[in-house]
């Protein structure tokens, strides 16, 4: 019975809030309270609302679109997740993004290097930079919020240094496909990427070592480190981990629009900040450390774009989008706190 | 009176004071046209404006937090400011007063919404962020408003008495009054000592409720000062006003050995602190280096000042006992 | 007018699910130093929470100088003139003394000039009151512990507190600051303030301490009495119930096993010089010393938190190179049960089975790809069965467990890692008697199977109990050892003496410095 609990919701700290400690009858009624049930049946809700007033909204080709842009919210999601599960902050998501993206069409274009070295070449460039992230903040012992901030503008200003703001468009067609292909007319391969890094990231937190010791290290540094976890390399690996997942945010952007583009992130890469958080916040992820929520993040990122999608479709101003934005998010942090201390309370009586 | 200065070496402005000599001495020294009347007059209205945005940030730096929507406000009250006078057709001097009002309304809101719900700033901040930008282009829908009164923009621009513009006025009466209000009134204390350790001061009868909200007030009235002075400055109401303040409102006060734990900031540091960023941003210009690389050199200042107070603060530490929080 | 300057009469105080004080009393009056006395969950805490307004009770009366009220809450409390000075210092740290000590009296308007040199003049009054000679403008931060302290006790005393609570007040103080404090708190007492001492240290209670009230299980065990006739056994008897019991383990010697630890002249980065210490298989080594000794500090050094940086640390014999925890964990085998359980021992956030599995993880995720639950299960749930972990289920969180529980935890992840070296610092803070007593029973046990243990605890009965040799330190430095002959007078007085004579030593550098 526990275990098939576990296996729907794909959580990776093995306990909804304490919730889990009653097996049996109590078990479908805990389902109920899962942050991640909650956020499923406000997609349902929503995307029936959005039907009625819309019917073209689940059009073959408006679902396509929508699926097509929630893969890279997601993932922007998961990029920013895996540091906050260090207790911290990655403010230069969009900025490694974009510099995995650039680095990637600069080697398929100016370098004429086949595009899966270029694409592992983004990766890596993702990668490297999240590492360096990771290593300064170590090694420095200051907050993330600071050296991101700092790096976010470095690499983004070195990135447009070197490319003399310019765009590289002459992508080869096996990565522009991707993004625009679609399966029985209503799946994007990239959103099957997305779910296969969502999958692999659960595993990482439920079934390996490496997985298990950073959310501990986040959780409880102090602790972590005098029970023998290598803290200092766990936070690097989460902003290594970190970068490469914005790197294939950028990659997935780059297939979508068949160009990489340096303000595909905005100014510093300061777009992609608001998504980065949502997905995490509202699905469960605290911004304390020590737990993450995979499907959480991935509903969570997945509702934002269904509301964002139906704003438009709906024509309710795409100038104000950003303030709905916005104003979802401060619901969305203060409906958490709501009901995290309804089920502290609960559990004290 | 000599206790309260203390060691020269050890006091924040003495650092940047040296600093921004030296660079003053050497630009000088390589372009005379630096040191231009001109040339002081431009500088100085970059600085006017700049030390408005670093002080917003250097407010709420002192509690211990952060404000991810300086710029938005900013934004949001240039916007305001300009779109009141060109469609209501209100004069400027009630416009600006309006602009600063929903300055100010925007930074209680900031205040109440952290101190109530106990959500860390940051988010709190990035929500409002968005919603304020997102009022910003709503209201404008991308496009600027261009019609601002002459006297706007010539209060903007010109000077009153050699190279010191208008627009110092403002900037520095806003110094004065941040100095005074940190070093002797209750609340500039009350805020300090928030930042420095809330349990103590909530232990000691101070509203940290209330302090936080007239913290993230005045940043916010600080936030719309600036947006406001920017209009007339630019000659128009430009939506994207505000979007690069991020960096810049953080830097100069990290330069002016703010810690960002809360509890230590200082009016004439980060003073210093704007006026270093504004030279350095200059001498790229005047070298002909590409102004891309500001960013990065931005980015590279914050982390060498926020390095230097580190290492300061672990040198000291070991001399001294530690205070737990 | 009463003769009392405070009184609670028949206290009741529940939460949900706990009956925390129940018909508790106690008379407080001028011109005394009254001891608070109670173990870990007594209800010690939550009558000074009562009394000091932070809660509310939920039944009986509460006077002070004759007159019921009513407290709203601490500003209230003050304003009747209770004060408290906590365990923890609630200092602003960058503001001066003057301004610490007057916070809330800044000035009447928010919007005021405050006159500093007005405050400094009245610090300065207070401060030499307590014979503290620092200058009001000096920044706190830059004050020592004990200096601080004082300020917090003369800011109490300016605020027209007298009733003063002092939790804890000696904890972080060095022997000779606690001798200043204490000549301090009996001219305070002379000149008529009461002053309730909450401490754990019998010794000093029994110094310092005419008056005490004792609470168990959140009744009175005696109430506001005088200490004329009380000794030591007296105290512990109305603490616990019964007089400390010394169980009747036998002194033995393991030194002629082989040695498991050792280190030779090791000098740390953190102060320590030239320590000489040695630990065999099967034998548990106590280490003993005050408050700042460094004892904690050598343990984690010996666990790679700080560096060794002369001399050489032995494992089984062999040179071990520790540059990290996970050196000693992982190569070594050696584990460390922190004093601290709550931030250094424990995940809070995380479950039992979380918690224990973290020794674990690395060992068993070696070739195997997939580590399951049940693989973690299957090495982590013998342990916690063995320490018999009360919870209704492994993914409770360990937050919620009560402190004998947690601490239960704690111990068990070390037994999941199969650790040949177990360093185990004060075990028995803040748990009750019986998983106190079990602890016990177990540590022994483990050392019987071959495990080497260092013990670490300011608790002497439980040293003696336990220890097959004592080491004493003192400041960074080894004082001596003494084999256990589980004589208790024998014992505590030799240990007193190496301590002593360090004392000595250090004090007559201080009187030639000064």
């Amino acid at each position: 019975m526990n275990n098939s609990l576990e296996a729907t919701t794909n959580e990776v700290d093995a306990s909804s809030y304490g919730e889990k400690e009653k097996l049996g009858s109590r078990l479908s009624m805990r389902i109920f309270l899962t942050n991640e049930f909650g956020l499923l049946a406000l997609i349902v809700v929503f995307v029936i609302i959005f039907t009625i007033l819309q019917p073209g909204f689940i059009s073959k080709y408006s679902l396509f679109a929508l699926g097509r842009t929630a893969a890279v919210n997601i993932i922007i999601g998961f990029s920013m997740m895996v540091v906050i599960i260090t207790g911290g902050l990655n403010l230069a998501v969009g900025s490694i993004g974009v510099c995995a993206a650039m680095f990637s069409g600069w080697l398929m274009q100016s370098i004429g290097v086949p595009w899966p070295i270029a694409l592992l070449g983004g990766l890596a460039m993702g990668a490297g930079l999240g590492a360096l992230d990771g290593i300064v903040i170590v090694r420095s012992g200051l907050h993330s919020f600071i050296i991101t901030l700092a790096s976010m503008s470095i690499f983004f200003g070195i990135m447009i240094f070197l490319t003399h703001a310019g765009s590289y468009r002459e992508i080869a067609p096996e990565v522009i496909a991707p993004g625009r292909m679609r399966l029985f007319g209503y799946v994007s391969p990239l959103l099957l990427i997305t779910f296969v890094v969502a999958g692999l990231l659960s595993i990482l937190f439920r079934y390996t070592a490496t997985g298990r010791q950073m959310l501990a290290a986040g959780a409880s540094p102090e602790t972590a480190e005098l029970s023998g976890v290598r803290v200092n390399r766990m936070t690097i690996l989460c902003h290594a981990l970190s970068g490469v997942l914005a790197g294939i945010a950028g990659l997935m952007l780059v297939s979508r629009t068949g160009a990489a583009i340096p303000s595909m992130a905005g100014q510093l890469g300061q777009d992609w900040l608001l998504p980065a958080f949502l997905g995490p916040v509202l699905g469960g992820t605290l911004l304390t450390g020590g737990r993450a929520s995979v499907l959480g993040t991935l509903l969570g990122a997945l509702l934002v774009t269904t509301l964002t999608t139906g704003l438009l479709l709906l024509q309710i101003g795409a100038f104000w989008l950003q303030t709905y934005l916005g104003l979802l998010l401060l619901v969305a942090v203060l409906m958490d706190r709501v009901r995290r201390s309804y089920l502290a309370r609960k559990k004290l009586v | 009176m000599n206790a309260q200065f203390g060691n020269y070496r050890e006091s924040d402005w003495f650092g940047p004071l040296l600093i921004t000599i030296g660079a003053i001495i050497i630009v000088g020294w390589m372009k005379p046209s630096f040191l231009s009347s001109f040339n002081i007059q431009i500088l100085l209205l970059a600085i006017s404006v700049n030390a408005l945005i670093a002080f917003s940030q250097m407010m709420i730096i002192a509690i211990g937090q952060m404000n991810l929507s300086v710029g938005a406000i900013g934004g949001m009250a240039a916007i305001a400011f300009a779109g009141m006078m060109e469609v209501w057709h209100i004069h400027w001097t009630l416009a600006a007063f309006l602009a600063l009002c929903i300055g100010l309304v925007a930074g209680i809101t900031n205040g109440i919404l952290v101190a109530w719900t106990g959500i860390s700033a940051f988010v709190i901040t990035l929500a409002t962020l968005s919603v304020y930008k997102g009022i910003n282009l709503g209201i404008t829908e991308a496009q600027p408003f261009y019609n601002i009164p002459d006297t706007v923009k010539s209060l903007g621009n010109d000077t009153f008495f050699g190279p010191l513009p208008w627009m110092i006025l403002p900037t520095i009466v806003v110094a004065f009054g941040l100095w005074y209000l940190l070093r002797r009134l209750p609340l500039g204390r009350f805020i300090l000592a928030v930042g420095g350790n809330s349990h103590a001061a909530e232990l000691s009868g101070i509203s940290v409720t209330r302090t936080v909200i007239a913290a993230h007030a005045i940043s916010g009235l600080l936030a719309a000062l600036a947006g406001v002075m920017l209009v007339g400055r630019l000659q128009l109401g430009q939506p994207s006003i505000g979007d690069d303040w991020l960096i810049l409102s953080f830097a100069a006060p990290v330069i002016g050995g703010a810690v960002l734990t809360g509890g230590k900031v200082s009016v004439a540091s980060t003073l210093l602190g704007v006026v270093i960023v504004v030279i350095i941003n200059q001498v790229l210009v005047l070298f002909n280096i590409d102004p891309y690389l500001v960013q990065v050199v931005l980015g590279a200042l914050i982390l060498w000042a926020v390095g230097m107070n580190r290492w300061r603060e672990v040198r000291t530490g070991k001399n001294e006992q530690r205070v737990s929080a | 007018m009463s003769e009392f300057v405070f009184e609670a009469k028949g206290l009741c105080k529940s939460f949900p699910g706990v009956m925390a004080l129940q018909d508790v009393n106690m008379k407080l009056s001028a011109g005394s130093i009254h001891a608070l006395l109670g173990e870990n969950g007594a209800g010690k805490s939550t009558l000074i929470k009562i009394v000091t307004g932070i809660h509310k009770h939920d039944a009986g009366d509460v006077f002070v100088d004759g007159a019921q009220l009513e407290l709203h809450g601490p500003r209230d409390a003050i304003s009747k003139g209770i004060g408290v000075v906590h365990q923890e210092r609630n200092l602003i740290p960058r503001f001066s003394i003057s301004e610490n000590m007057f916070l809330e009296q800044l000035s009447s308007h928010p919007l005021r000039s405050i006159d500093f040199e007005i405050l400094h003049l009245k610090a300065r009054y207070w401060l030499d009151m307590l014979e503290l000679d620092s200058d009001p403008k000096t920044p706190v931060q830059k004050l020592s512990v004990a200096k601080m302290q004082l300020v917090e006790i003369a800011k109490a005393l300016s605020l027209n507190s007298h009733i003063l609570f002092l939790d804890e007040p000696t904890a972080s103080l060095t022997p000779h600051e606690t001798k200043n404090l204490f000549s301090i708190l009996r001219r305070l007492r002379d000149d008529g303030v009461c002053m309730i001492f909450v401490s754990h240290k019998l010794e000093e209670v029994q110094e310092i301490c005419d008056q005490v009230t004792v609470l168990r299980d959140g009744k009175n065990a005696c109430e506001s009495r005088s200490m004329l006739g009380l000794d030591r056994q007296d105290i512990v008897r109305l603490m616990i119930g019964r007089s400390e019991q010394i169980p009747i383990w036998e002194a033995r010697d393991r030194t002629n096993t082989k040695p498991v630890l050792e280190l030779n002249k090791a000098s740390t980065s953190i102060g320590h010089r030239d320590v000489n210490l040695t630990v065999h298989k099967g034998e548990i080594v106590g280490l003993y010393g005050l408050v700042g000794a460094g004892r904690t500090e050598l343990a984690k050094s010996i666990l790679g938190k700080y560096l060794v940086v002369s001399g050489e640390v032995l494992v089984n014999g062999k040179v071990a190179t520790i540059n990290s925890v996970a050196d000693a964990v992982g190569k070594y085998k050696i584990g460390y049960v922190s004093e601290d359980r709550k931030s250094e021992g424990l995940v809070l956030m995380h479950s039992i089975l979380e918690n224990v599995g973290m020794t674990v993880w690395q060992r068993l995720s070696k070739g195997v790809a997939f580590l399951t639950n049940r693989a973690i299960r299957s090495q982590t749930v013998p342990f916690i069965n063995k320490l018999e972990v009360k919870s209704p289920s492994l993914e409770q969180h360990v937050g919620n467990l009560s402190g004998g529980n947690q601490q239960k935890v704690s111990v068990a992840k070390w037994l999941a890692a199969g650790v040949n070296i177990l360093i185990i610092d004060e075990p028995s803070v803040g748990i009750d008697i019986k998983t106190k007593a079990y602890l016990h029973e177990l540590i022994r046990e483990l050392s019987d199977e071959g495990t080497a243990i260092l013990l670490i605890t300011s608790d002497m009965p439980e040293m003696i109990t336990l220890a097959d040799r004592i080491v004493v330190m003192n400041d960074y430095l080894v004082m001596g050892e003494l084999p256990n002959t589980r004589d208790y007078t024998e014992m505590s007085e030799g240990i007193m003496q190496l301590i002593h004579d360090a004392e000595e030593t250090a004090e007559s550098f201080v009187q030639v410095t000064s």
